[in-house]
């Protein structure tokens, strides 16, 4: 399979500070997910890959062409920043009219293509109001609506579902699997793991510029599940709780916290909150609170960093 | 020039409903108020004797155009070709077309230049009507006209290119747009020798008549003033260099949001 994305040793400075350190990529179609915390590089990846930026070192191909000052590439690509700006004072119709006339399209296809694409992502009905006036979620949806309007056949998503309501998420992240088809090769970018999760089993693990893990996320999963995880749970009688869990073979530690406050550590997480609620049915307990103090993908990152 | 023309329809379309566009057009009427205010004063015989529509013209309309609506207008128009898209984050949407570096700049320096144009030149015609009505059968009071708006356009177009090239690599610009209108370009006419001839208001001002035998005017130069043909081959020749420098700065510069 010849990659439709590929980057060689690609790195990035800003002045002294690194956004991204020897990345090597090779993407090919299909949804692939780029997961990494805030701050990991990313929108710098992202921006590498459109041409905004010019890379310190390395390279960086799509469709086997070099992507800086090349805007022939651009009928080819799609891409979805992650910034929340527009031209605030032109409607959604303008604006999608507006870009999609840059690409060279003429009026009546350019209306066509408006028409179409702000169906797709359900703003037509809308399309008349100023943008300024529109929901975070109807900016979100605009913003995919315009990467998508000229019918590329790259995607490049920077946090498209950011921002959207559970409701907005599904519909994009059903969007996004319904592109898949026709050999695109759309590339998404999330700091959520259960957003990529829903969107494809490709995934690229960034952390502080640099690409941690690539391949399967099931494998990714695992390899996470292998590292205990921290569970706290506050209820009415920790001691006779922590008593029980000592019985199970997955719970490895137990640490009492002030106001009832019970802090342990599991090998497996899916088991652990499985039986949990049987648990609290047989010892008859009031469970006021549960968290997972490390269930964060920052977490993750530092288990698979081995910080 | 295909692209170019693209995102100059783009941004015109934009411009239109920008603040920027409406803020300057009201400016832009500022000479026409001012010269119904003078037509009423002589309308009612309160004009200072000798002062009339012509004079009034000269020395107080179109030195409110060269001292002050044309560098303004250049200067906000100017800087924002760029500058508004890297500030308002919507360059990646420019970037991610199939449009040259060059041909972006290009077609939203003519887009930028189609406003501050019909700006000035509203005003500057309407001033024209209104102060001269009575010469406006006169053909020879036409051509007066018509080269004052010449010179203002070509002036504005360079110093929209000088602030459009400005707006590529400053961030700052409009401060340092404003130190050189009304530092640089008036200290400079007061230099001896050639050093004069640094400033662009040189070739603007060596381009408008001084009226013969007037002992006072605002626009009058200090030393010698370039020969017309000369002045308007600097000017056009300066607006083509700035706007070259523009896209080869915005096509090898790479622009940083701020996170």
């Amino acid at each position: 399979m010849t990659p439709v994305i590929q980057t060689r040793k690609l790195s990035k400075w800003y002045g002294n500070i690194l956004g991204l350190s020897e990345v090597s990529l090779e993407i090919g179609p299909g949804i692939t997910g780029l997961l990494g915390p805030n701050g990991a590089g990313k929108s710098t990846l992202m921006k590498l890959l459109t041409g905004q930026l010019k890379p310190s070192l390395g390279r960086v191909l799509l469709a086997g062409e070099g992507v800086w000052n090349n805007p022939a590439l651009f009928r080819r690509i799609g891409y979805c920043p992650e910034h929340d700006s527009f031209y605030e004072d032109t409607t959604g119709r303008q604006f999608l009219d507006g870009l999609l006339r840059l690409h060279g399209f003429g009026a009546a296809e350019a209306a066509r293509r408006t028409e179409s694409a702000l169906r797709l992502v359900e703003i037509w009905g809308d399309e008349n109001r100023l943008i300024r006036g529109y929901s975070r979620g109807m900016r979100q949806r605009l913003k995919v609506a315009q990467a998508l309007a000229h019918d590329p056949e790259i995607l490049i998503l920077d946090e498209p579902l950011n921002g959207l309501d559970p409701l907005g998420k599904r519909k994009i992240i059903r969007l996004i699997k319904e592109l898949k088809a026709g050999n695109r090769t759309i590339l998404v970018s999330s700091h959520v793991l259960p957003e990529v999760e829903a969107l494809t089993r490709d995934i690229r693990l960034l952390h502080q510029g640099k690409i941690i893990a690539a391949g399967d996320i099931h494998d990714i999963r695992d390899l996470i599940d292998a590292h205990p995880h921290v569970v706290a749970l506050r209820c009415d009688r920790p001691r006779k709780l922590a008593a029980r869990l000592m019985e199970e073979p997955h719970v490895l530690k137990v640490h009492f916290g002030p106001d009832g406050l019970l802090t342990l550590e599991t090998d497996n997480r899916d088991l652990f909150f499985g039986g949990l609620p049987a648990l609290v049915v047989e010892l008859d307990l009031e469970i006021e609170e549960i968290t997972s103090p490390d269930d964060n993908l920052q977490a993750v990152f530092d288990y698979l960093v081995g910080k | 020039m295909r692209a170019a023309w693209r995102a100059a329809v783009f941004f015109f379309g934009l411009g239109r409903r920008a603040k920027r566009t409406k803020v300057f057009f009201a400016l832009g009427l500022v000479p026409v108020l001012l010269s119904l205010l003078f037509r009423m004063r002589h309308a009612l015989s309160i004009a200072p004797r000798g002062f009339s529509g012509e004079f009034f013209y000269s020395n107080v309309i179109l030195p409110f155009y060269v001292q002050f609506l044309v560098l303004m207008l250049a200067l906000f128009f100017g800087t924002s070709v760029v500058l508004e898209e890297v500030e308002g984050r919507t360059l990646a949407y420019l970037l991610t077309r199939p449009l040259s570096r060059p041909a972006a700049v290009l077609g939203k320096f003519a887009a930028s230049a189609g406003h501050a144009l019909a700006v000035l030149n509203i005003g500057l015609f309407g001033s024209f009507l209104i102060l001269k009505i009575e010469r406006a059968g006169d053909p020879s009071a036409w051509l007066s006209v018509a080269r004052d708006s010449a010179v203002l356009d070509l002036s504005l177009l360079c110093y929209l290119s000088l602030f459009t090239l400005m707006g590529t690599f400053v961030k700052r610009a409009i401060f340092f747009g404003l130190l050189f209108c009304f530092g640089w370009e008036n200290v400079i006419a007061f230099f001896p020798g050639l050093t004069q001839k640094l400033a662009i208001a040189h070739y603007v001002k060596s381009l408008i008549p001084q009226p013969p035998g007037q002992t006072f005017s605002f626009l009058r130069l200090m030393l010698e003033p370039s020969p017309p043909l000369f002045a308007v081959l600097i000017l056009a020749g300066l607006t083509v260099v700035f706007l070259a420098a523009a896209g080869l700065v915005f096509s090898q510069k790479e622009y940083v949001t701020e996170n």
